[in-house]
């Protein structure tokens, strides 16, 4: 006999679920988690590698590296200070929650203060999916050009943070900067927008002051 | 493809809805896609013939998906319009003309229903037990 049944289940019900139980520990252990996304190669890892070599002198600092097959960017982030644990998608284009409460044995998050999840790199499908993290922040790159914002509207919807890495090649290249932050106004009007380079280090100084106001905030 | 992973999200909260309600083959899926939801239709409906294969035992072999599309919607919070979001400029109010709207719709991604036959012989079975 044929039966039909009304749902109206979220799709990502399961995902949600296991976020909520990572968000739950990330807040009982007063852990300020950031989860960063952006395109392949946009810097998140020398961002990190630069973000742990400065604040690692202020706060115990662990990062969750997403990664399609290998152990590379784990590597970098050990060798700049950091305890780091790799999550292999084994091809899969991002990190979902259930990838990140797996891990989570690994650490002692009591003894974690801030906790950095690189997502793997892709505009589109890992802004769908909620790890638990407090901050989605996403990093996009001067030679990405000023298209991907509105190219990709619900990645921009959907963080509150946009870090513009590779400033030191704006003289070389065709990128507006104003226009870039009109672009997400226009997408997102709480998203703020600050301009970094990872290799002249420019603008590093107001990413960690945000980091550090986020850490605050998530004491309290 | 990321439709690949959101499908297999569907077809494991059927299985498992199913399992509980004694339905053992599904030959219909019901699906409400926003529009800015990150989800293409197209590449939904691909990913749920790639899996209507491969677990042949669970689907009809005609099932189908249907996709009902959700718009999107944006409503100011200064002038309180709705208006339909340009994708490009979602946060502008076409009516004040600032970065003044907030997405009301359009970003759903839900199973609305599906469609199974439970196992016919289901009675029988009932009965060989109880007369054991
Ligand atoms: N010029 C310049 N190059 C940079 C900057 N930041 C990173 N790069 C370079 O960009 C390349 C990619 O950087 P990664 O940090 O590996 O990028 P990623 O986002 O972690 O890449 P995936 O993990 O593969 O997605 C490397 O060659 C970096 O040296 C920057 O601020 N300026
Ligand atoms: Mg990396
Ligand atoms: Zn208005």
């Amino acid at each position: 006999m044929l039966m039909k049944v009304t749902l109206r289940t979220d799709v990502l019900t399961n995902n949600n679920k296991a976020a909520d139980y990572n968000r739950e520990l990330f807040t009982t252990t007063k852990t300020l988690v950031i989860n960063l996304m952006s395109s392949p190669g946009a810097g998140k890892t020398t961002l990190l590698e630069e973000t742990v070599s400065v604040l690692s002198r202020k706060y115990r600092i662990a990062v969750i590296e997403g990664d399609l097959a290998t152990e590379k960017d784990a590597d970098r982030i050990r060798k700049a200070g950091a305890k780091a644990v790799q999550i292999n998608t084994h091809g899969g284009c991002h990190l979902d929650a259930r990838m990140i409460a797996a891990v989570l044995p690994e650490f002692d998050l009591e003894e974690v203060d801030v906790l950095f999840i690189e997502n793997v790199g892709n505009l589109v499908c890992p802004s769908g999916y909620d790890l638990g993290q407090m901050h989605k922040v996403a990093v996009l790159s001067v030679p990405e050009g000023n298209d991907k914002i509105p190219k990709y509207p619900v990645m921009f919807m959907r963080t509150e943070l946009v870090l513009l890495n590779k400033i030191d090649l704006l003289p070389y290249l065709d990128f507006n900067v104003e226009k870039a932050k009109r672009d997400l106004e226009g997408i997102n009007l709480s998203s703020k927008l600050i301009p970094v380079s990872a290799k002249s280090k420019e603008g590093l100084l107001d990413w960690f002051n945000w980091i550090e106001e986020a850490y605050k905030t998530c004491q309290q | 493809m990321h439709e690949m992973a959101l499908m297999g999200e569907v077809i494991d909260i059927i299985k498992e809805d199913a399992a509980s309600k004694r339905i053992i083959k599904i030959d219909m899926v019901e699906l409400l896609v926003g529009e800015i939801s990150n989800a293409m239709p197209d590449a939904l409906k691909m990913a749920f013939e790639v899996y209507k294969e491969q677990n042949a035992y669970f689907f009809e072999k005609n099932a189908r998906i249907f996709i009902q599309i959700e718009k999107a919607l944006a409503e100011c919070i200064l002038c309180s319009k709705s208006y339909v979001p340009d994708n490009n400029r979602i946060s502008f109010c076409p009516v004040c003309g600032l970065p003044s709207g907030k997405i009301i719709s359009g970003e759903s991604f839900q199973i609305l229903s599906y469609e199974g036959s439970g196992d016919a012989d289901e009675s029988n079975v009932a009965h060989r037990c109880a007369d054991q």
